[in-house]
């Protein structure tokens, strides 16, 4: 774990949406280092996407300060910034019929001059984004002929071709089968552990989060519940106060599991 | 490479055959020295190519800022816009030759300046589905008002200003093309420049701007590039319908959806319909000169269908 | 009772017969005019203070202008020509007005439809309403007067001639026109005599190629049209060396039973020309 400056540094953010009744986020603090996975949990509507624009710098907080490399997120130039952090957003539609090494290329455009072409630098980028995320053999491929699982990776290779440092990903297993889901989360494990980036993942799924974050960010109604390392996080009582079911929490692997414990209806 | 030599051999032929052909006949040895040629044909010609591929231009830029196929630059107002001007430049008998062509472009650009503003959602962001609603409604406003100063008119006069609307390159003079030419060079480098960033935006908005693009000013510069050519394209010529809407179409299923090259082939692709569709219009029923409008459609539309069964395997999708 | 139920049913079902034309009258009184060249018409005739109500583009003569203006001549405002009650209305003949004498005949209205765009048609026109309107002799002698115009052998042609009422798109005057025919009967030739039609847009280079010696123009100002000073038309020869013939609206504007003095007027004015 280094102790360089944080990729992310979240101070004390509070921000409310213009007209609503209670803040989206308060008082909340995150610090993400290189080499770092961090895992952003909490029940719907907790503040998890608010989190990752207030972090990324395309919302100003109403309190509080985000830095980025160092450098506070409104001052940076958003071609620059793509240069540090590359992001796997929720949705994507995407209107043209391309092959896969096109739209990873895509993700050479903070590198690009405004007026050169692509260079073969450019080309070999986009082939070591594919090999990372094995999908080097999709290359040709059309992108509407990938399966969602296939389509994700080509999203995440995109976001490599970028050469983040910090890497951010907005529920990138939400619709994928299991298997799919699992190559995902070892994908983002061997490039924080193998290639040094940090990754900031908001999902769903707790008890993966659990198995491959190295911290978690449990959030209830845009207010930190827990901040720590999982076992510290997921605990029985907080779990079942966030989400508002009751658990029982079991160790796999030294790291703590929820499993959601039924609740029978009263018979009439 | 194969594409761009086959376009612009096209653009030759169409160049050349506007120029040698005409309902007045000129023989081929006297074409260089013929006034009709160097006076009214070559202007005529050059005015068409760079009208074409403006409009041809502004449409692809328009398409990909809306992210909606069937987008054309006079979807949003403009026509209807240069129209009322013309129509009062007429009313109040305002004197001098670019009368027309001055009140029509001044309309235009006051159409857009209001799509523009009307587009403004939450402050200061552009929202691309409220601008073509936006354009639609203020074109037809433009349009109603248009309609009723011309019907509550006295003189023949402003009936005969809707008959410019339905455009026409028989203003081409070397003056005008001139104008032309010196004015369209910076709205094309605007979205040349802007070309890579329309590949992002083809992703969303948030993507883009994940990517690195600036998205806002990028929508401003695109919209505002896109409606001055336009804007200059219907002040020279009127409203010639389905060349910005077809000819991104056409381009795309050749070149794909790559901007840097889409953008370019629709400049040339565009003038190069146009040529043919003027010629067409000055000879198919000489001495008569039909609307060359009615033209671009009818030339467009085969073209179209069968470009799309060739090459609409793989490139048409989606 | 079935008996009084199928009556019912036919009453209500069948039996309205389509409205018989209104008879005119022996001699129209309340006379709307739907046309300016029937109007001028009226006040030839000497029956101008037989007519009530006019179009807002009937202008000539003068005395016209004291007339109520009822509106529009096409698609003509039924109501407000009813509300002048007259007892004929002079309807332009056009495909535009085919609904508008059934509608003035369903409210009892008598109307008659004229064709209005040729010499001829002017002739025939006259000797109509001078039986319509009790002025018969005269209506025979404006009659009389266009067919002696019209057999006058065409004089020997002083002048090509080309009538432009458009310059964007150009639009020319062709052998459908009643221009096309003052210009044959005044000595020019119109160079686009070979188009059939009234009018028709032509490209500038069709102009320059056929060479006009004069340009006409409907116009009431002396200025050269706009359109002289843009360096396109002035590939035209005429329009180069400014000769141009304004032809006033009053003379020239319509059909009219002054076509011999607008004939006579434009020999004149060929005639000046050519020797410029």
């Amino acid at each position: 774990m280094s102790t360089a400056t944080p990729l992310l540094s979240v101070r004390g953010v509070t921000y409310r949406y213009p007209g609503a009744a209670a803040d989206a986020l308060h008082d909340l603090s995150l610090d993400v280092r290189a080499g770092e996975f961090h895992a952003v949990l909490g029940p719907n509507g907790s503040g998890k996407t608010t989190l990752v624009r207030v972090a990324l710098g395309l919302v100003a907080p109403d309190t509080g300060a985000v830095d980025l490399a160092g450098r506070r997120a409104a001052d940076w130039p958003r071609r620059a910034l793509a240069r540090v952090v590359g992001v796997v957003a929720q949705r994507e539609d995407n209107l043209f019929p391309q092959q896969v090494r096109e739209t990873v290329l895509l993700g050479r455009y903070p590198h690009l001059s405004m007026w050169g072409a692509e260079r073969p630098a450019d080309q070999a980028a986009v082939t070591r984004a594919l090999e990372r995320c094995d999908a080097l053999g999709l290359a040709d491929r059309w992108i509407w002929t990938l399966s969602g699982g296939e389509y994700q990776r080509v999203r995440l290779a995109r976001a490599l071709a970028q050469e983040p440092s910090l890497l951010v990903l907005d529920e990138p297993t939400a619709s994928l089968d299991l298997r799919h889901e699992m190559e995902m989360f070892e994908l983002v494990r061997t490039l924080v552990d193998r290639h040094g980036l940090a990754a900031l993942m908001i999902t769903h799924h707790v008890n993966l989060a659990a198995r491959f974050a190295d911290r978690v960010l449990l959030l209830a109604d845009g207010r930190s519940a827990a901040q720590g390392v999982p076992a510290a996080v997921l605990t029985h009582d907080t779990v079942e106060r966030v989400f508002a079911w009751p658990v029982a929490i079991a160790p796999f692997d030294d790291r703590p599991q929820m499993i959601p414990l039924r609740q029978p209806k009263e018979s009439a | 490479m194969r594409r761009w030599l086959g376009l612009g051999a096209l653009l030759a032929v169409a160049f050349v055959g506007a120029v040698v052909l005409g309902p007045a006949h000129v023989a081929l040895r006297d074409l260089a020295s013929s006034d009709i040629v160097l006076s009214l044909r070559v202007p005529r010609a050059l005015l068409a190519l760079l009208v074409g591929g403006s409009l041809g231009v502004a449409g692809a830029s328009l398409q990909a800022l809306v992210r909606n196929p069937l987008a054309d630059p006079f979807l949003l107002g403009l026509s209807g816009g240069a129209g009322l001007g013309a129509v009062l430049a007429i009313a109040l008998h305002v004197a001098g030759p670019w009368a027309l062509p001055l009140a029509a472009f001044a309309g235009a650009l006051g159409a857009m300046a209001l799509v523009y503003r009307l587009g403004l959602v939450g402050g200061a962001q552009l929202d691309p589905r409220v601008l073509l609603l936006a354009g639609v409604a203020v074109g037809a406003f433009a349009g109603a008002i248009t309609t009723a100063i011309v019907s509550l008119a006295e003189a023949a006069d402003l009936r005969n200003a809707f008959l410019w609307l339905w455009g026409g390159l028989s203003g081409a003079s070397w003056d005008t093309v001139l104008v032309m030419a010196a004015y369209i060079p910076l709205p094309l480098v605007v979205l040349y420049a802007a070309a890579r960033p329309l590949d992002l935006l083809a992703l969303g908005e948030e993507p883009a701007t994940h990517l690195g693009a600036d998205v806002e000013p990028l929508k401003r510069r695109v919209y505002i590039a896109a409606s001055m050519l336009t804007a200059a394209a219907v002040a020279v010529s009127g409203v010639i319908g389905f060349v910005g809407l077809i000819v991104p179409h056409i381009t795309r299923l050749v070149w794909g959806h790559r901007h840097r090259a889409l953008l370019p082939a629709a400049f040339l692709a565009g003038g190069a319909l146009l040529l043919f569709a003027d010629t067409a219009a000055r000879v198919a029923v000489a001495p008569r000169e039909l609307p060359v409008g009615i033209v671009t459609a009818l030339v467009g539309v085969p073209l179209f269908a069968v470009l799309l069964r060739r090459w609409g395997g793989a490139g048409a999708r989606a | 009772m079935r008996r009084l139920l199928l009556a019912s049913l036919l009453a209500i079902v069948g039996c309205r017969p389509a409205p018989d034309r209104p008879a005119t009258p022996p001699v129209a009184q309340r006379i709307v005019s739907l046309a300016p060249s029937s109007t001028e018409l009226l006040f030839a005739l000497g029956a101008g203070g037989q007519v009530v109500g006019r179009t807002t583009w009937c202008r000539y003569p003068p005395a016209a202008l004291q007339v109520t203006d009822v509106g529009d001549g096409l698609n003509p405002n039924i109501e407000a020509i009813a509300a002048r009650r007259p007892d004929l209305v002079v309807l332009y003949r056009s495909q535009l007005n085919e609904t508008a004498a059934t509608q003035l005949a369903r409210l009892g209205i008598p109307s008659v439809t004229l064709a209005q765009d040729r010499l001829e048609d002017i002739g025939r026109a006259a000797r109509a309403l001078g039986r319509l309107t009790g002025r018969q002799t005269a209506g025979d002698s404006i009659g009389a007067a266009m067919e002696a115009l019209l057999r006058t052998p065409a004089p020997a042609p002083i002048r090509r001639v080309a009538f432009v009422v458009w310059d964007n798109p150009p639009m020319i005057i062709g052998a459908g026109s009643y221009l096309d025919q003052l210009a044959t009967l005044a000595g020019g030739v119109n160079v686009f005599h070979d188009l059939s039609a009234a009018s028709a847009t032509v490209s500038i280079e069709t102009i320059v190629a056929r060479n006009p010696d004069v340009i006409l123009v409907l116009s009431d100002s002396t200025a050269p049209p706009a359109y002289s000073a843009r360096r396109e038309w002035r590939a035209i020869r005429a329009v180069r060396e400014g000769r141009f013939i304004m032809l006033p609206a009053d003379l020239f504007g319509r059909p009219s039973p002054s076509a011999p003095a607008a004939v006579a007027a434009l020999h004149r004015m060929l005639e000046t020309e050519a020797q410029r």
